[in-house]
């Protein structure tokens, strides 16, 4: 039996890749660079606002006072539906509160210190997640576009039938096409298992909303929230009743006791300050990819039950370990590192991907400089782009029109590629004034 | 569970075997003749090393594993191309056929076609299929949780096996069918659960 891949198979492997890269490696692009970035958020967070309180733990009791305090200061309004209170972590060591109408940091002690600014790392997830579209169309483009990943990692694979023999071989000196295609095919093969993951955990994430709508339709008489009960538990009957603040000191000191090995990174608070009030407690696991166990109090603080996110059924369990797997937080800074670095060699893998094709081009007589003018523009630009909105965020503050910022300038560099006659290059000035914007983002962070 | 060190101890050993399988790999692909030993040396280790990461600490383990090889093949990487000297080798001109040349046919309408099948088409057959899989999964006994994430993961995979299939095959018959019968055997599962319950 032969072990060769047909000829024809590979070329049709080969044509299909172009097809599906030809068609989303542009927005794959921005989405696989602001993910890359996204993997530091709570660096971010803490670099956006150094002076906010840090603490390595708080205790029950001031996080019950920081509820008291927060939700006093909403007297007035309408009142709340959810409470989340952040407990510090490793990664992101702070007591922030966020409820329908305000985020605050609050000290060791439970005092409300400052409002939370983090106006800019909340930029950069919103622009992984959705593109910045509003409603639910954002998240089903960057889902389709995970989708397309996992073509892409397929038809890749079919397109490549010396994948094991070449697997280390780098050209990268070589001209005339050799270099690029060899760094797209090693940096692609290699980093496959980290794409598919990527790309799968993300389409799963972002067609959710899409799924979740045609799990309900078919099986759950429309409810959406009933198709997600199975798998992360439902909230609990609503009761507008007015009733005191549930005792979440009472909840944590429960967790110290019950489960010593555990840590609590959120407090949730369902319908606070009404009878139908519930406490969820999120606690990771240590040595488990899923994002943590929601444990079930009722207002006095006994425990009811957990979801089974730790230990129900596989699904549930492969489910909240969607998230971890896909933002690299599992394993502290190496891990981070890490998938910023396999997240770089993906955007080298996308960027070559199409200049390749260009070349190819090229090659055969077919010259398109402006063409190749605007792939550059995004390529470069976009991270330029990103530089400037950080930069914003340095110079103007919190409240900087971050959204505007990175469209408009991306859009106008693109264009610029586009329009500019096709001898001058936009590629050399674009990348010398990223390498200054990247000098100034790391002064700005050591300063 | 094990214990927090035996749990660390079998992870190290698992990373250290994740990293040694690329090495054995490396030395494996790069020998004149292809040798089984070693290719069976390198694929041994990587397995041996998945499964003591697997046995550590399940999937968090596996994950740890596969980034520590990656990774090493990462460095394998960059020390080949910084020992790459310039070589004249002549890169592949092969075409894509994405974009006309010379004075080829725009082909616009067969371009936008091409795009509904593999984009909103497709998206719905693999709607339809996870939803199928889900059905079918809860009669034979998985419980809710186990079908709904079946549906919510199978969706995205369908799609981009969709994708990839109409592709492959490029002439519109045989793409049609590629959508039409996964849609319709989808249908019926879906229709005989309903008759059903």
């Amino acid at each position: 039996m032969s072990r060769t891949i047909p000829k024809t198979l590979v070329q049709q492997g080969l044509s299909a890749h172009a097809a599906i890269g030809l068609l989303a490696s542009a927005l794959l692009y921005i989405v696989c660079l602001t993910g890359m970035v996204t993997v530091l958020y709570e660096e971010w967070q803490r670099w956006e606002q150094p002076d906010a309180p840090e603490m390595s733990a708080v205790s029950p009791d001031a996080v019950q006072r920081g509820i008291t305090a927060v939700l006093a200061s909403e007297k007035g309004r309408k009142s709340t539906e959810h409470l989340y209170v952040h407990l510090p972590t490793s990664a992101l060591p702070r007591t922030t509160i966020t409820t329908d109408h305000q985020a605050v940091h609050v000290d060791a002690t439970g005092a409300i210190a400052a409002k939370e600014l983090n106006g800019w790392s909340e930029f950069l997830l919103n622009l992984h997640y959705t593109l910045n579209i509003p409603g639910m169309i954002g998240g089903i483009v960057v889902g389709a576009l995970g989708a397309m990943m996992v073509a892409l990692t397929l038809t890749g694979v079919i397109a490549h039938p010396r994948i094991f023999r070449d697997a280390f071989r780098l050209r990268a000196r070589d001209k005339g096409g050799i270099g690029l295609a060899d760094w797209h095919n090693r940096l692609g093969v290699w980093s496959l298992p980290f794409a598919l993951a990527l790309a799968l955990t993300g389409a799963m994430i972002g067609l959710a909303s899409v799924n979740g709508y045609g799990l309900a339709q078919s099986f759950y008489k429309g409810d959406v929230e009933a198709a997600y009960a199975p798998i992360f538990g439902a909230e609990g009957k609503p009761d507008a009743k007015s009733a005191p603040l549930p005792n979440v000191a009472a909840a944590l000191k429960v967790m110290t006791v019950r489960f010593p090995e555990l840590r609590p990174t959120y407090v949730i608070l369902h319908e606070p300050g009404t009878a139908g009030q519930m406490v969820q407690v999120l606690a990771t696991h240590p040595h488990r990819l899923i994002y943590g166990e929601n444990y079930n109090f009722d207002a006095t603080g006994h425990l009811l039950n957990h979801v089974g996110l730790s230990d129900g059924a596989i699904g549930q369990q492969a489910a909240a370990s969607t998230y971890n797997l896909h933002f690299g937080n599992y394993g502290g800074l190496p891990v981070k590192i890490a998938y910023v670095l396999f997240g770089l060699a993906l955007c080298v893998v996308i960027a070559t991907g199409v200049s390749i094709w260009l070349g190819k081009r090229e090659r055969r007589g077919f010259a398109q400089p402006r063409l190749r003018n605007g792939w550059n523009a995004l390529v470069w630009g976009t991270g330029l782009a990103l530089i400037t909105t950080w930069l914003a965020r340095w110079q103007i503050g919190n409240d900087a029109p971050f959204m505007a910022i990175f469209w408009v300038s991306l859009a106008l560099m693109v264009a610029a590629g586009f329009a500019l006659p096709g001898h001058v290059r936009v590629r050399q000035p674009l990348q010398t004034m990223l390498a200054g914007g990247l000098a100034l983002t790391l002064g700005s962070l050591l300063t | 569970m094990i214990d927090v060190p035996l749990c660390n101890g079998l992870i190290g050993i698992g990373a250290l075997c994740g990293g040694g399988a690329v090495l054995s790999l490396r030395l494996a692909w790069g020998l004149p003749m292809r040798s089984a030993r070693r290719n069976g040396m390198g694929w041994g280790l990587l397995l041996a090393g998945l499964g003591l990461g697997a046995t550590g600490a399940g999937a968090w383990g596996v994950a740890a594993v596969t980034i520590t090889a990656t990774a090493t093949a990462f460095l394998c990487l960059a020390y080949a191309g910084l020992r790459a000297r310039p070589g004249k080798a002549v890169a592949s001109n092969r075409r894509a056929h994405m974009l006309p040349e010379q004075r080829e046919p725009l082909r616009i309408g067969g371009r936008l076609l091409s795009f509904v099948l593999i984009v909103p088409l497709a998206m719905l057959v693999a709607l339809l299929a996870g939803l199928a899989l889900r059905a079918g999964a809860v009669r034979l006994g998985a419980g809710e949780a186990d079908g709904n994430i079946l549906s919510l993961f199978g969706m995205p995979l369908i799609w981009a096996l969709l994708v990839g299939a109409l592709l492959l095959w490029p002439r519109r018959r045989r793409q049609w069918a590629v959508l039409g019968v996964p849609a319709l055997l989808s249908a019926l599962m879906l229709f005989l659960d309903r008759a059903v319950a």
